[in-house]
């Protein structure tokens, strides 16, 4: 009698035992796979790996940039040396700084990448609000024109647009990219109006309502509520018109080619500042004697915008989202 | 008397109801006539012109289509130039919008540490503009490391034929300085799959579907004006790519004195017509896909 109900009792001990196992292994299992495909730590472990494979390719070129620039001569030449120099010269960066002129090109380039990105932020959110919310005759007829002038190749209308701006006597100055952008046509602004005009369709109109019944004015409306409202936009519009104007080359190549130069035109005459000697046609070779000085004035070229990147990263991955750039 | 009284109570009501809006529009109606309209009706006259620089201004003398019959017929280099150019860009459209769809795919889910790799994949739009990117691959710093290794010239020739063989292989020369141009891309990816409610993926997880399922009949379909957008913009992005030879011919051209601005108007008109065919096949095709899906 006894030895039956120990029996059973060890029984029951045992499917207990393996229901509690089978429980536990699922959990593992679950943690492991995932309920689905993404919550898993093996799914996990997956997307690390891959994103860090393609991270390491995508950003070989600037670890390839990086370690050039402090290579010397020897180290240049020498098939041995891949990513690590054996000792770090500073010499290419001091070099560089010299035959970009840097501090003078840096201001140069900072000067029209702020104030041209300022203004194409105000002036895009302008065009945008009139186009999503304000009493407009032809308003499709103007959306359709903004479209086509993001679509025209800067090539089309470069030539009478420098004629243009030689007769005005702007050329090598500033305003050759200010008085554009005041005028709601600097680069890309198409579509930083396009990005604008989304935002404030997709604002409820209860709050213009209210202010207008409070007897503000279209201005105040768009100055004091409207505009603050879109801060998320403006910073998004404000950072890739920041960067596109910082590493524009075509149009300066054409507009501003001596006096008021910006960083790229000064990388791209480096070679010859560099070289006297070899004058014209030093485009198509590359020279391993000024390769790590070029690289070193790349590298502080990009640094700039890297760090305004890196300080403002936060705000405009997660302004870009609230922004509704897509609809 | 009354007639024109009722004009100008009719323009006293069109300034009031559109005044505002107009006042918005004004410098970007005075931008559009001045530093576009003028400069492309301008340029559209010069292809149709020889034009020479002479004192005190242009030297204008009527020659009608010749500028664009000689772009084909007398240019040796131009239209090998575009081909090729327009090849190679029906090859980097798609991979540069399939890789941003699997990179935004992955960097959607959510993990530690996500946010850095998410400022990983933008960095490159910050200098993938420009001369750094030419200087770079002067270089030779763009191409994939195991493509000298594992010789795939013969490979890549057997399976695509001869005559795309060279675009094949000049693509995948540049193919990290290629897919750092989808920067942007991943970032609209990234922000259309937010407009996609999670609820739907819960539903369909409980009525059964694999995440396999899940991905092929709601993500996909959700992504296409995504997609659509995506193609679009890489295509207008590669306008001016800085590797672009096309346009480092019309630059060229502008400059001699033989075929001067009129030649190089017409080239890039060309170019101009050219891409937009492209860009309006496409809205056509995902038009058509967008409705036939509708009617389903």
């Amino acid at each position: 009698m006894i030895t039956a109900m120990k029996t059973e009792l060890a029984k029951a001990k045992r499917s207990v035992s393996n229901v509690l196992w089978s429980r536990r292994s699922q959990k593992v299992k679950v943690m492991v796979m995932g309920r689905s495909l993404s919550d898993g730590l093996l799914a996990k472990l997956v997307i690390y790996l891959l994103l860090s494979i393609v991270a390491y390719l995508y950003l070989q070129p600037i670890l390839y940039m990086v370690s050039t620039m402090f290579k010397n001569m020897s180290d240049l030449l020498d098939p041995t040396v891949k990513w690590i120099p054996r000792e770090i010269t500073w010499e290419n960066v001091t070099k560089a700084i010299k035959g970009l002129q840097y501090p003078e090109a840096l201001r140069n380039t900072a000067l029209i990448s702020v104030t041209c990105s300022l203004v194409q932020v105000i002036i895009c959110a302008m065009t945008g609000y009139a186009l999503a919310r304000l009493a407009l005759p032809f308003k499709g007829l103007f959306t359709a024109l903004i479209i086509l002038t993001f679509l025209i190749p800067p090539q089309v209308i470069i030539i009478p647009l420098y004629v243009i701006f030689s007769k005005l006597g702007l050329l090598n100055s500033i305003f050759v990219f200010l008085i554009p952008a005041i005028f709601g046509q600097g680069l890309k602004g198409a579509l930083f109006i396009l990005i604008f005009r989304q935002f404030f369709k997709a604002q409820p109109p209860s709050l213009e309502e209210a202010a207008k019944l409070d007897g503000a004015s279209t201005a105040r409306l768009f100055f004091g509520i409207m505009l603050p409202l879109a801060r998320s936009a403006c910073l998004v519009v404000f950072l890739f018109s920041f960067i596109w104007y910082w590493n524009m080359y075509y149009e300066p190549s054409m507009f501003l080619t001596k006096g008021f130069t910006p960083l790229s035109i000064r990388l791209d005459m480096l070679e010859e500042v560099l070289n006297p000697s070899l004058l014209g046609n030093t485009r198509t070779i590359v020279n391993p004697i000024t390769e790590s000085t070029k690289m070193a004035a790349a590298f502080l070229i990009i640094l700039p915008p890297i760090l305004v990147f890196m300080f403002l990263q936060r705000w405009f991955v997660s302004g870009i989202e609230r922004t509704g750039i897509v609809e | 008397m009354q007639a024109k009284a009722r004009v100008r109570e009719a323009r006293l009501y069109l300034g009031k109801r559109y005044g505002m809006g107009l006042l918005f529009m004004l410098p970007w109606i005075i931008g559009f006539a001045m530093f576009v309209l003028i400069p492309i009706s301008w340029s559209l006259f010069m292809s149709f012109n020889k034009v020479q620089v002479a004192v005190g201004g242009f030297k204008y003398e009527w020659i009608g289509m010749r500028n664009y019959r000689d772009a084909f017929l007398k240019d040796n280099v131009f239209p090998i130039e575009l081909i090729t150019y327009i090849q190679e860009m029906l090859l980097m459209v798609p991979i540069i919008v399939i890789f941003a769809l699997l990179i935004s795919l992955m960097l959607n889910q959510k993990f530690p540490g996500r946010f850095i790799y998410r400022a990983l994949f933008f960095l490159p739009v910050i200098f993938a503009t420009g001369q750094v990117l030419s200087e770079l691959f002067l270089q030779g710093a763009g191409d994939i490391p195991f493509l000298e290794q594992y010789n795939l010239l013969p490979l890549v020739e057997e399976y695509v034929g001869k005559q795309f063989a060279e675009t094949v292989m000049a693509v995948l020369g540049k193919a990290i300085l290629i897919l750092w141009y989808s920067g942007v891309q991943i970032l609209i990816f990234i922000a259309g799959f937010q407009t996609i409610s999670p609820t739907i993926y819960e539903a369909v997880r409980i009525d059964g579907a694999s995440p396999w399922d899940s991905f092929w009949k709601i993500t996909l379909p959700a992504c296409v004006p995504f997609i659509s957008l995506n193609v679009l913009y890489t295509i207008i992005d590669l306008f001016t790519f800085p590797l672009n030879p096309v346009l480092k011919h019309i630059k060229d051209n502008m400059f001699k004195v033989d075929t001067g601005y009129g030649y190089a108007s017409a080239l890039a008109w060309i170019y101009f017509g050219l891409i937009f065919v492209l860009i309006a096949l496409v809205l056509w095709l995902f038009n058509r896909s967008l409705r036939t899906r509708r009617v389903h």
